[in-house]
């Protein structure tokens, strides 16, 4: 089972990255989380066009965008469901592309997905404890003589997930079937997933779409959280402004595959092309 | 009532039933219990990879045809002692079950469905047409088996090593299921690009299911046909895959008590109807779109619903509970 894109095999990673620095940002000595001249097309739709994104250690950083700016898509080639065509993505300064995502989660990179991917058939607990998959040792063999080591690894798995929920505030819902849940509950699962593992990096897709205002200021509180006690980088989608504007240090806006404006709130929303991607060319005024 | 019905009970029950079986019953009848046994090890075996890693898979009739095969042919042609043959049989349906994996770990849902019946079928070319190995069409005898110093009966000396084989396997894989593997499983059947998000390498565990549910099919090849005494091409036809199929939806997808009580369930129902082969595809095809219709969660959701003690790690249940 070798890994189905050879190291570099992607047009060569190196050269696409150093063709894509000089139009790369200013200069900034350790980031956490970097992809640089990231180019993909599906079928002749270009779905990104060389963009580049440099998240500091410790950052809430937004993406925001229209419909179709290619916002998951981003998400997707950072944590390798996308292999991109040109372009190439940095975990603390080491090149992750080419990697399997399975490999990329084992780096420290999680992910929540846009509609939400909790497995039918387990309970929340198990469903958290499956994100601890790539931290555990057991072997098969081992697994199916139910070894001691493994009952202490499933012990020390079952804690450290019900720790997560706690915090995530859902620790009562441990034992329910994952799907029976709201859609909120559902969502916080999800992240609890993610987070179990003890990723440096988060990726989320719309951590708070569909959710009520009293449930979007508790994401706010949770995402501050987690960075405050976890140390944990994030990297999300949302469309809730006031998610958005409230929690992130900076935002990032795509627009038809292109960065239009990378800035803090106050710079994003005083751009010009922002405006007009939101609301349309006309407002020239 | 309720509690009498408790999972602790029945599987008492039903182990003590299994171990009296032969001390009270005609030949005929330690057969068909034998029968039952065996079909628990196909039906936990084809769990494992179609209700819990959720491949569409149909090699399992191929593979218990290639355990049945090897364990019958170096029994006959090299006088081999059965357990060794056994073995021997395991051995290969697991290696040829991960010849299978190679290529369909590629494949999905109905291109894997294909792909699988297409190799069930060649393997059942095989076995009716390479004359100067497989005896073709009308299979051979194999010789009979010899339980000395156990017992002087052939017949209960299988069934006792069906009964133990049983009795450690279901085990084992109840442990494999409620571990990371299990989890890690169940997390492909519902979503392979949030698996692999997790750190999961799907390639790796869909492998692995493969081999597993090809040691379960191969060691029940290996006893069915030493239990038989002769091996022919129409034991492993599409109408065993039907079957094996069967037993699990029927049993309950996802669920090894499901599996379990599929298996004896449906040999029960297959020997009322002995007689009629045809309406036993009929009958086996009915319960199938049956089951899948109106209790989808198979026989045990309604255990599962209606006792208490039924659940089970990584149960699938109804949301209408």
């Amino acid at each position: 089972m070798s890994e189905s894109i050879p190291p570099g095999g992607n047009p060569p990673a190196a050269a696409a990255a150093a063709a894509a620095e000089p139009d790369g940002e200013r200069e900034r000595p350790v980031s956490k989380l970097r992809a640089s001249g990231i180019s993909i097309s599906f079928g002749g739709l270009k779905a990104l066009d060389s963009v580049s994104i440099d998240v500091d250690p410790g950052e809430i950083r937004g993406i925001i965008g229209p419909n179709g700016a290619g916002k998951t898509t981003l998400l997707n080639v950072i944590c390798g469901i996308d292999p991109p065509d040109h372009g190439a993505v940095w975990l603390d300064e080491q090149p992750i592309n080419g990697l399997k995502t399975s490999q990329i989660a084992d780096r420290g990179i999680g992910r929540t997905f846009q509609t939400t991917k909790l497995f039918k058939g387990m309970t929340v607990l198990e469903n958290v404890m499956t994100g601890l998959h790539g931290k555990m040792r057991a072997s098969p063999l081992a697994a199916a003589f139910s070894m001691r080591s493994v009952l202490r690894e499933e012990a020390e798995a079952a804690r450290r997930a019900r720790e997560v929920l706690e915090f995530v505030r859902m620790l009562e819902f441990a034992d329910d079937e994952a799907t029976s849940l709201s859609f909120g509950q559902q969502r916080l699962v999800e992240i609890a997933r993610a987070l179990v593992s003890e990723p440096q990096v988060l990726l989320l897709d719309e951590p708070a779409v569909g959710l009520s205002l009293t449930r979007v200021a508790e994401v706010d509180e949770l995402l501050r959280r987690i960075r405050r006690e976890r140390g944990v980088t994030i990297l999300m989608i949302e469309h809730v402004i006031r998610l958005v504007m409230g929690v992130c240090d900076r935002i990032t806006v795509l627009n038809s595959g292109r960065k239009i404006a990378d800035g803090t709130a106050e710079e994003v929303m005083a751009d010009r092309e922002v405006a007009e991607a939101y609301l349309g060319a006309e407002l020239d005024a | 009532m309720r509690r009498l019905f408790s999972r602790r009970n029945v599987v008492a029950a039903g182990l003590v039933f299994f171990a009296v079986l032969p001390f009270v019953a005609n030949p005929y009848v330690i057969f068909i219990g034998n029968l039952a046994l065996m079909y628990i090890l196909l039906s936990v075996g084809l769990n494992m990879l179609l209700g819990y890693a959720g491949q569409l898979a149909f090699a399992h009739a191929a593979l218990f045809g290639v355990g049945a095969y090897t364990t019958g042919l170096l029994k006959l042609e090299l006088d081999l002692h059965y357990g060794l043959a056994l073995v021997a049989g395991v051995g290969l349906a697991t290696v040829t079950g991960l010849a299978v994996a190679m290529p369909a770990l590629r494949l999905r849902g109905l291109y894997l469905a294909l792909a699988t019946v297409a190799f069930a079928q060649a393997t059942l070319w095989v076995f009716t047409h390479w004359n100067s190995v497989t005896y073709g069409g009308a299979g051979f005898r194999v010789p009979p088996l010899d339980f000395e110093p156990f017992t002087p009966r052939p017949d209960i000396g299988v069934y006792a090593l069906t009964y133990v084989i049983v009795l450690a396997s279901v085990p084992l894989g109840w442990n494999l299921l409620r571990s990371r593997v299990g989890r890690a499983w169940v997390a492909i059947r519902e979503s392979e690009v949030a698996a692999e998000s997790l750190g999961i390498d799907i390639t790796r565990y869909k492998a692995i299911a493969y081999v597993v549910s090809a040691m379960y099919a191969g060691t029940a090849g290996g006893l069915f046909a030493g239990m038989l005494g002769i091996v022919t091409p129409e034991s492993f036809d599409l109408f065993q895959v039907i079957v094996h199929f069967c037993m699990v939806i029927v049993g309950g997808l996802g669920s090894i008590w499901g599996g379990v009580i599929g298996a004896v369930g449906l040999v029960g129902l297959q020997e009322v109807l002995r007689a009629f082969r045809h309406l036993q595809e009929i009958a086996f095809g009915g319960l199938i779109l049956f089951t899948v219709l109106v209790i989808p969660g198979g026989a045990v959701s309604l255990l599962k619903r209606y006792l208490p003690g039924w659940k089970e790690p990584l149960r699938r249940t109804e949301h209408d509970e």
